[in-house]
């Protein structure tokens, strides 16, 4: 029990209007299904980023209504079952590039307040 | 996505979620754990798949529509589980929505609407302003050619002139009905079409008698014909000129009058064969001609882009060379004066909107129609403050309830939309039955405005923009009576609400308060509306008591006209009348006048006296002329003050007399005799010859009751004959009496003779009255209900606290308290909130009552004896109606109260 509530402190939520960004990111791979979108934000960063259920499948609807991303039921191509999988549109493509350059210059000004001397040398 | 696809795309969202569950699931066994284990860990690591469905069914957008049709399907629900309580507040509501939508349905279709011709706000009205006369809006015929012509202001004139009671005979069969004469352009500039045939055409009007062509109004074919299919082309007679039916207007066209019925329309230069002594057709007064000869009303139709302040000044040099046209008209003629001359000079031509028509009706009834208004608003607050009792009363019921989902995680304001969204369904229902109810009290109201001197003919139908005002109203009242009670019923404390005995809540406390507070509110109101329906029922009553300077009772009227049966010389049939009528058992004396009493018609003259007399040079003072028949007064037994009446001797040939009122002797002569002194009347007899006055006679009210004395000037109907008369007959008994014998005898001297206009000289005052009765009658009735309201309101609420008290009577009981002390004490609290109300109410209804002020009549606003009147009925009522939980405090068995407690 103390285990799992140390770890749980270790992890953090993701940061508010992030999760679009980083859904685009990964559906950029391939068609995925919410399963797989969750679980691999969780793995690639180390499941430092703990992904909710309650955020992912709104933001995923929120996506779709917004023209960003399809989704079809499809036979999974390694087992004998039908999933969600949604996949990236042109318009979404178009989206990705535009949150991912925000958050750049995002970072970049957050970076210049927290660490100035960095910039200098 | 549509929000019917709201349950495939559920289904959708189920079976995403049911499958990455699984997948989770599967995972979780993957890395060893028992079934059981991995299906619990997979649901941990999910999360709550209610919760997550919810946050994603809000990303789709249509969350608050799917939540309100939530909300109504259990507002249905709550409602069908209450249907005692549900049809009284819908009965409620009907009442106050209803009572509020007729009345504006009346408002909408008198003062509101506009003409149901083309654009409508591109009409104007012609009138003619004067500082020395009042308002006239009576045009010549050659001013309406000059306006005519023009075109680079105005699209259009048309000119028009009412024809009261025509004789209308088809197939050899007369009957009566309202018409009015046109100009050529009437129907093209107002936009109105033929329905069968063709409407009237500039070609139609072009000289004097010559198309006698008429155009019928849709309800008079329906009426009249029974929609006869060959109705273009039938001959008809009109007041025995022979016509030609052309065609039917449109079913929505009344005219450019509101309320005013117009029968049949034909071309303006047939005056000479409908009515030839007003055509006076080739004489100096030829209504055609003569520049003096105001008879039209006149509206324009602006050009698309001129304003209307821009069209008055570019008329106005053309205005001017009328008048100067018409002054040089009068010379030579007996009426002429510098005076006279001056004053036409002074006239001023405006513009006035005209896009809801002239404004005959709306002056009759806008007043008394707000007035109503006002009562009905003020009885749908009563109604919604009725309602919101009952539903506090509900929400003690239901608190348990609302701990409870509190309890369970509901939100506050969740919980208050559900409640309102029951209360907005209580409202719409409501206003459904109201606006049935509306359809029927519109009618009867109607019926009850038609009952005046001048015939009302309104259409009300129940159309979308009534049905927009009745659903606005049922959704601001649902708001009022609703938003109040639902927060007061989420405002539970959980923990108290929960615990047994909920009676010890401390917000139920408040709540009750509230519902007191309601109580006084409607005591309030329903004082105010108790003494304006006192004031303005008083007022009618002292109206009708009123003496008139005639006596009203058994008196019979009817009006006769020869002229419509072709006689030239009226004189000789009249005397044979009189004669007949005078033989007549049951007949005391009878006589005749031009005008029928408190009639709407008028005229008047400006005099001229011989001699000096006051006001020297005022000689356009406007009197009225009335001739009468010998023994006039004597029938009306109007009190002759000096001289004499009129008697048989005064006709043509003998010398001219005249009789003044006492008003027009003060205003000329002062104190002093004016009997044995001249008057002439050259304007309205078109010569100047001299009257000699042989007597004076008391003041009568002429027109309406609430006139001041006018200055009149009788002269005998023997030397001045005019067209048509009105007799009256005054009988020893109920005039209804003689009413069979009378008309017998005006057709046993020619049957063609037509009668109009029959009925009793009360009856004749009480139809003046139509205004009073319609604003005395409603205000009355709707009193009544606030009162009736109240006191349920009231009874509910006194019933519900001692049912509350029950446990705490049954203590003071046990412990020695009298039964008639229990009842006491319900009526002491219940006086204690009357009382609070009237303090409330008294100086709302004094304030209310001076807005009232003009409506009433023989009192002032601030009558003691109404108000006091008002606060005894007041309490009386809500004693009677605290009776019965005062009874039902005082019966409580003390054994049975503690036990349950």
């Amino acid at each position: 029990m103390t285990s799992m509530a140390k770890e749980t402190q270790q992890r953090s939520a993701v940061l508010q209007g992030t999760l679009d960004m980083l859904i685009l990111r990964t559906l950029l791979y391939g068609p995925a299904h919410g399963h797989q979108i969750g679980k691999h934000i969780q793995r690639t960063t180390n499941d430092f980023l703990q992904m909710q259920h309650g955020s992912l499948y709104p933001a995923l609807h929120r996506l779709e209504r917004r023209g960003w991303v399809l989704s079809k039921w499809e036979t999974a191509p390694d087992r004998n079952r039908e999933f969600k999988y949604y996949r990236l549109t042109e318009k979404g493509r178009k989206q990705l590039l535009v949150e991912e350059s925000q958050w750049k210059q995002m970072a970049e000004a957050v970076a210049r307040v927290m660490w100035p001397a960095a910039e200098e040398s | 996505m549509r929000w019917w696809q709201i349950r495939t795309r559920d289904a959708d969202l189920e079976r995403e979620l049911r499958s990455d569950l699984d997948l989770e699931e599967e995972e979780q066994r993957d890395s060893g754990l028992s079934g059981e284990e991995a299906h619990s860990a997979a649901r941990r690591a999910f999360g709550n798949p209610t919760l997550i469905r919810e946050q994603t069914r809000e990303a789709w957008g249509w969350a608050p529509a799917e939540r309100f049709w939530q909300d109504l399907r259990y507002a249905i629900r709550q409602l069908r589980r209450a249907p005692g309580f549900t049809i009284t507040a819908v009965l409620i509501l009907a009442l106050g929505i209803g009572a509020v939508t007729a009345v504006f349905s009346l408002i909408d279709a008198a003062l509101l609407k506009m003409l149901p011709v083309e654009n409508p706000e591109l009409l104007v009205q012609f009138k003619n302003i004067s500082p020395t006369f009042p308002i006239n809006d009576a045009f010549s015929y050659p001013a309406f050619k000059t306006m005519s012509e023009q075109s680079q202001v105005l699209a259009g004139v048309l000119a028009f002139r009412k024809l009261h009671n025509i004789d209308f005979e088809v197939d050899a069969h007369s009957g009566l009905a309202e018409g009015q004469l046109v100009s050529g352009s009437y129907f093209s500039v107002l936009g109105v079409k033929a329905i069968r045939g063709r409407t009237l055409l500039p070609s139609d009007a072009l000289a004097a008698g010559q198309n006698p062509v008429a155009v019928i109004g849709y309800d008079y074919w329906r009426s009249r014909f029974a929609l006869d299919p060959e109705i273009v082309g039938k001959k008809i007679l009109l007041n025995n000129a022979p016509f030609t039916v052309v065609g039917v207007t449109e079913p929505e066209f009344y005219g450019v009058q509101p309320g005013a019925k117009i029968d049949v329309s034909i071309p303006l230069t047939t005056m000479v064969l409908v009515n030839p002594g007003f055509a006076a057709s080739g004489s100096q007064y030829d209504v055609l001609t003569a520049p003096m000869r105001n008879w039209l009303y006149m509206m324009g139709r602006l050009q698309p882009g001129v304003t209307r302040e821009k069209a008055t000044a570019s008329l106005q040099p053309v205005f001017t060379e009328l008048k100067q046209e018409a002054v040089a008209s009068l010379a030579g003629q007996p009426v002429d004066s510098p005076a006279l001359r001056e004053a036409v000079l002074d006239y001023r031509l405006q513009l006035d909107p005209a896009s809801q028509g002239l404004a005959s009706l709306r002056q009759q009834f806008s007043k008394p129609l707000w007035v109503v208004m006002a009562v009905v608003a003020l009885l749908l607050l009563i109604t919604c403050a009725n309602v919101a009792n009952l539903l506090l009363a509900r929400a003690n019921a239901r608190e348990r309830e609302m701990a409870i989902r509190l309890a369970i995680g509901a939100g506050k304001f969740r919980l208050m939309r559900q409640l309102i969204t029951e209360s907005i369904l209580l409202g719409v229902m409501g206003g459904a039955l109201g606006v049935a109810l509306a359809y029927w009290g519109s009618s009867s109201l109607l019926a009850l405005m038609a009952q005046g001197r001048s015939p009302v003919s309104l259409r009300v139908q129940p159309d979308l923009r009534l049905l927009a005002f009745a659903l606005a109203v049922s959704l601001v009242t649902a708001l009022i009576f609703g938003t109040i009670p639902a927060w007061r019923s989420t405002d539970v404390d959980p923990s108290h609400g929960l615990a047994q005995n909920t009676r010890s809540a401390t917000s139920a406390r408040e709540r009750h308060g509230l519902g007191k507070a309601l109580v006084v509110l409607q005591v309030a109101v329903s004082l105010v509306l108790l003494v304006g329906a006192g004031l303005l029922a008083r007022s009618l009553t002292n109206l009708r008591d009123y003496y008139p300077g005639f006596n009203r009772e058994n008196v019979l009227l009817f009006h006769v006209d020869p002229t419509v049966a072709g006689y030239k010389d009226v004189v000789p049939i009249y005397e044979r009348l009189l004669d007949r009528l005078r033989a007549m058992p049951g007949v005391r004396s009878a006589s005749l006048s031009v005008h029928e009493p408190l009639s709407t018609n008028v005229s008047d003259s400006s005099v001229k006296v011989q001699g000096p007399y006051a006001h020297q040079g005022d000689d356009l003072a406007p009197v009225d002329i009335e001739p009468v028949g010998p023994e006039y007064f004597a029938t009306m037994e109007t009190p002759v003050m000096r001289g004499r009446e009129f008697a048989e001797g005064d006709r043509s040939g003998a010398p001219e007399v005249a009789i003044v009122n006492q008003s027009m002797a003060h205003h000329f002569f002062g104190d002093t005799d004016p009997v044995g002194r001249f008057v002439s009347i050259p304007a309205y007899r078109g010569d100047t010859s001299w009257m000699q006055i042989v007597g004076e006679v008391r003041d009568v009210k002429v027109h309406d009751l609430r006139e001041s004395p006018t200055l009149m000037l009788y002269v005998p109907m023997w030397q001045a004959p005019e067209g048509g008369a009105t007799f009256e007959v005054r009988t020893a008994m109920d005039p209804a009496h003689v009413e069979t014998a009378a008309l017998g005898a005006v057709k046993s001297i020619d049957e063609r003779l037509p009668v109009y206009a029959v009925k009793s000289l009360s009856d004749q005052l009480d139809d003046s009255l139509v205004e009073e009765r319609l604003v005395g009658s409603l205000s009355s009735t709707f009193g009544f209900l606030a009162l009736l309201l109240t006191c349920v309101g009231l009874y509910g609420l006194m019933a519900y606290t001692v049912n509350r008290r029950t446990g705490e009577i049954g203590i003071r009981m046990a412990l020695g308290a009298q039964r008639g002390r229990i009842a006491a004490m319900v009526l002491r609290e219940t006086l204690l909130l009357v009382g609070l109300g009237m303090v409330a109410g008294v100086p709302a209804a004094f304030f209310a009552s001076r807005l009232i002020a003009s409506q009433l009549f023989g009192l002032k606003p601030g009558d003691p004896v109404t108000f006091l009147a008002a606060c005894v009925v007041m309490i009386a009522v809500t004693m009677i109606a605290s009776y019965i939980p005062a009874r039902r405090a005082a019966s409580v068995d003390p054994m049975r109260a503690l036990r349950s407690e």
